[in-house]
């Protein structure tokens, strides 16, 4: 899975799950903290919406890996860092 | 409308029952256990997998849900038991044990609930034992891990409840499997005289309770443990 594939795929599942066409949805999307799209609940649907997505496309990865939540920075702050992060897992 | 479920530790005892039952009253049934089953329906599946290992849980999960597009109802069924003296206890053994009855339960809970979460509907029923509210000698470790399995019904059920999922246990009474076979007699006449039923139950009772928590009726019927000959 290449860059543009995961962000294509964070992009339409946060354009999906927040079902608001005057919010421009892109790879600076913050998705975690005060400027969010989401709230904590959202993100955990989004979550499990993206590796839902994931699996439609054969590819079984868990986000929520330990080494995810142990992170300094975690890797659901933003569109583009949840996309790398999914390539990172993907590859 | 078709349901589906998925009973874990479907092979013999209670979950092979609650399997049969289910089918016969039209349910699609999604079994797993480590060994095979022979259990033959043209409405069950059976999966060999162990409970504890993310990636077969997942992949089953994933899998159910994709062939079907939905998950209606989970029996976290499987479970072992060992009764022994802590002192003749090896870790080995407590490891076992949590990571059947514990890690099991959670990870099919986690995936399960996951995937009733898009549908805003789910029920999920665990298995607990009078091992627990007895505290009984020489089944320290066995009852420790279906005391974790109740608490943390108890806070999904919290968790949960937004997205329409249900979390309840049940503890069967005592019922005449394999696993407690080996449980000497003047022991378990013991264990018999403190329920308030003093005989042992059968699997049909334990169903009974599912039945309860399963109906469309039972939205409110949340994070409530029910044990069965009364303790
Ligand atoms: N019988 C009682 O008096 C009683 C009382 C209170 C609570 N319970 C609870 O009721 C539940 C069912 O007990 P039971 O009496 O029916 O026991 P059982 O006859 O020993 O059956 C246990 C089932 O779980 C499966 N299993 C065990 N470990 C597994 C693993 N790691 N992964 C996948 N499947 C596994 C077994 O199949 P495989 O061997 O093929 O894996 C089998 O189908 C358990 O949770 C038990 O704690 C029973």
């Amino acid at each position: 899975m290449n860059k543009e594939e995961a962000l294509q795929i964070v992009i339409d599942a946060v354009k999906e799950y927040i079902d608001d066409d005057s919010t421009t949805i892109n790879k600076e999307t913050i998705l975690l903290g005060n400027n969010a799209v989401v709230d904590s609940i959202g993100l955990v649907n989004l979550i499990v919406d993206i590796e839902g997505a994931l699996s439609e496309k054969d590819l079984e990865i868990t986000l929520t890996s330990e080494d995810a939540m142990s992170r300094r920075k975690s890797p659901f702050r933003s569109v583009e860092t949840l996309s790398d992060y999914i390539v990172e897992l993907a590859n | 409308m078709e349901k589906i479920m998925i009973i874990t530790g479907s092979r013999k005892g209670i979950g092979r029952f609650l399997a049969e039952y289910y089918l016969e009253k039209g349910i699609t049934v999604i079994g797993c256990s480590r060994s095979e089953s022979d259990l033959q329906h043209k409405n069950y599946e059976h999966h060999c997998l162990d409970v504890a290992d993310e990636k077969a849980v997942q992949k089953l999960v994933r899998n159910t849900a994709k062939k079907f597009g939905k998950i209606d109802y989970l029996i976290n069924n499987a479970g072992i038991a060992s009764m022994n003296h802590s002192f003749l206890t090896p870790l080995s053994i407590v490891e076992k044990m949590f990571k059947t009855n514990v890690f099991g339960t959670f990870l099919f809970t986690r995936e399960c609930g996951k995937v009733m979460s898009k549908k805003k509907f789910g029920r999920i029923v665990n298995m607990t034992t009078f091992a627990v509210p007895f505290k009984l000698e020489g089944e320290a470790v066995y009852a420790a891990s279906k005391a974790a399995i109740t608490v943390m019904a108890e806070a999904l059920a919290r968790e949960y409840a937004g997205f329409g999922i249900t979390v309840n246990t049940v503890a069967p009474p005592a019922v005449q499997t394999d696993l407690i076979a080996h449980v000497k007699k003047d022991k378990m006449d013991k264990l018999l005289q403190r329920q308030a039923i003093h005989r042992f139950g059968e699997a049909k009772d334990v169903a009974n309770t599912i039945d309860f928590f399963l109906r469309d009726e039972s939205t409110m019927v949340t994070g409530q443990t029910v044990y069965l000959g009364g303790v």
